[in-house]
């Protein structure tokens, strides 16, 4: 069974009242529908609230804003659990989401690691941080330490879910309009990075959740972005 | 019979058979390939010496499973891979019935063509694997270096794996979309040889038979469905055109001027059956409405009789299902040759302000043909030379010259 990502994007364009209320009023049936398959699935702060880190020569080096200064942004992140990517597919097209914006659908590929604080992510609780580790070539070589890394925050309490994604390759794009699914392959930025792994951290604060971004081996070598998760 | 003509005849037979069920048996797409192409090397070696085998496809079958038996022994993961399969002690049985065989053709195909492949991928992906073409065979064939074409194949069966795209027919909800998009992949394979000529192209060329014997499978695998009959039906009108499109110095002619007798009639008359049996189901898709067009001209012993308002209310019907300017274009030229040439100028007129249109030489070509037809030497050729620029080909601008000097 194959575990797929799927991150929401959003236009800036301006989505008019009676679209988002005809968007907000379709989520509770498709919530309901896809329920089996769609672990979960939370919005993200906007792209001002970003911080990007990077350690080089062991110091660390913090600026604001999102790693992709890109028109359209990351908006959501939804964890599906799907036979295949056909499955993954039906899920994000019939989203409401999708009617208006795009849904980057990645896979999982090394599997993806949840503790204890999924549940309560899933639930809307707490104030968790997305850790997004942006590079521009594959760090295999990287593998062991970020599990490494993943198993002391776990240990600690902090981890919530995430892992290592699939190549820029192996992206989908999904959107649907007037009833028809389109899809594109790739990914749904046309960066020079690419987004090589997500961590969910919760349990700490933004100054504390930009020094465990600091600790993640992918900071010494690329970029990771910071972005908190969306609370009432 | 002779050792070479039978190993041909069993690669174009056999290849994408062979290769689809090493997939569906070990999910391992490099696997399959080489498996199927050390089958074929056996062959090569043997048969000419030992003469050709009783039932050279189960030979070759036979082999390609062995060698994948043998492989997967090799490794550990692949051992584990036999056990669960079951499959262990019985080489034949690395092949079932013929049905089994056939169902795993579609699979193959459904998920070269899937639409979350690159489409590039998508094209190349369906040569290897179906028709056997090598990436060297590809990269010619595409104008492309082969290093491009290898790059292309990897990341697409990558992207297969990685992204669990499952080696499947798809369910039937799904089954009408993908079956367009299959037929997408094999009429662009189709144009993709239609557009070159012949001689040192002969390899391109090629690709219009693939092309054609992929959709003839297709629709073996498939007898139900109208718009596979219909694509196929259109690249067989389209195809048996090829030897009057070009005249005896290599120009292009038009349609309206080809020598109807170099028309491959065989050709001509099976397409016209299978889209008449095709169109009685009632539903005519795009390819079937193309292919209608196409047989209105097929059907015409001289340019004079061809049918232009029955054209004109094919195009209406296309357009209707796949809003285009170039289809509108068209219709606009049906319209104009059905007589009504004030009403195609206008609609030319029209998309002329459609941005999409700004660089399409047909536009200006198609004006300047209305302009001429209407008695208006000095317009037509103000738009001949408004298109000349644009066209993409030497050929075509050779062909707009003439025109020009014509008028």
């Amino acid at each position: 069974m194959t575990i797929v990502g799927t991150t929401r994007f959003s236009s800036d364009g301006v989505m008019s009242s009676d679209a988002i209320e005809a968007m907000n009023c379709a989520f509770p049936a498709w919530n309901e529908k896809v329920k089996d398959r769609r672990l979960f699935g939370r919005e993200l702060d906007l792209p001002g609230t970003a911080s990007i880190v990077r350690v080089r020569d062991g110091e660390p080096l913090v600026v604001d804003g999102p790693f992709a200064e890109t028109k359209e942004f990351m908006a959501g992140f939804s964890l599906l659990d799907c036979a295949d990517l056909d499955d993954a597919i039906e899920v994000a097209s019939s989203s409401p989401v999708a009617w208006h914006h795009r849904i980057e659908i990645r896979p999982f590929t090394q599997g993806v690691r949840l503790t204890d604080r999924a549940a309560a992510f899933g639930r809307g609780d707490g104030n968790p941080y997305l850790l997004i580790s942006w590079m521009r070539e594959p760090r295999v070589d990287l593998a062991s330490a970020c599990d490494r890394w993943r198993d002391d925050l776990t240990a600690r309490g902090l981890y919530v879910l995430g892992g290592a994604l699939g190549g820029a390759d192996t992206a989908t794009t999904i959107s649907t309009r007037d009833g028809a699914t389109k899809l594109q392959d790739g990914p749904f930025t046309e960066t020079p990075e690419f987004i090589a792994a997500i961590d969910i951290v919760d349990g700490v604060d933004r100054r504390q959740a930009i020094k465990l971004a600091a600790t993640h081996p992918f900071a010494g070598t690329d970029a990771i972005e910071v972005r908190p998760f969306y609370t009432e | 019979m002779n050792a070479q003509h039978a190993l041909d005849a069993a690669f174009r037979e056999s290849w994408g058979r062979i290769v689809a069920a090493l997939i569906r048996r070990t999910g391992n797409w490099d696997l399959a390939e080489e498996c199927a192409q050390e089958a074929f090397v056996e062959a090569v070696r043997k048969w000419p010496a030992d003469g050709v085998p009783q039932r050279p496809i189960a030979w070759l079958t036979t082999v390609a499973g062995n060698r994948a038996i043998d492989r997967l022994r090799r490794e550990a993961r692949g051992a584990q891979l036999l056990e669960q399969i079951g499959h262990e002690a019985d080489e034949e049985s690395m092949f079932d019935e013929v049905e089994e065989i056939e169902d795993d053709r579609l699979r193959l195909i459904f998920t070269c063509c899937h639409p979350a492949l690159p489409m590039d991928g998508r094209v190349a992906l369906t040569l290897r694997s179906l028709i056997g073409l090598t990436t060297a065979e590809i990269a010619r064939a595409f104008l492309v270096p082969e290093a491009t074409v290898a790059k292309r194949l990897t990341r697409t069966k990558s992207k297969i794996a990685a992204a669990g795209i499952a080696y499947r027919v798809p369910p039937a909800h799904l089954l009408p979309e993908r079956t367009a998009g299959v037929l997408a992949v094999l009429y662009l394979m189709f144009n993709e040889g239609y557009s070159a000529s012949s001689g040192e192209e002969l390899i391109r060329v090629g690709l219009c038979d693939d092309a054609i014997r992929l959709a003839r499978s297709l629709r073996q695998l498939m007898p139900d469905e109208p718009e596979v009959a219909g694509a196929l039906a259109l690249m067989l009108l389209q195809h048996s055109r090829r030897r009057a499109r070009l005249d005896d110095n290599g120009e292009l002619v038009t349609l309206e001027d080809q020598e109807r007798a170099r028309w491959d009639r065989a050709e001509i008359d099976e397409a016209l059956e299978m889209l008449e049996s095709a169109l009685r189901r009632g539903a005519a898709g795009p390819y079937q409405l193309q292919a209608a067009i196409a047989a209105c001209h097929a059907r015409a012993a001289t340019a004079a009789q061809i049918d232009w308002p029955q054209i004109a209310g094919l195009y209406a019907l296309l357009e209707a299902q796949m809003p285009s300017p170039v289809v509108r274009l068209n219709r606009a030229v049906a319209v104009a040759m059905a007589g009504d040439l004030d009403a195609g100028l206008a609609m030319v007129d029209e998309l002329g302000t459609d941005p999409r249109m700004a660089r399409y030489y047909l536009l200006d070509a198609a004006r300047a043909d209305m302009l001429r037809r209407r008695g208006d030497p000095r317009g037509a050729a103000d738009a001949y030379r408004r298109a000349l620029p644009l066209a993409p080909s030497e050929a075509e601008r050779r062909f707009l010259r003439r025109r020009i000097t014509e008028l």
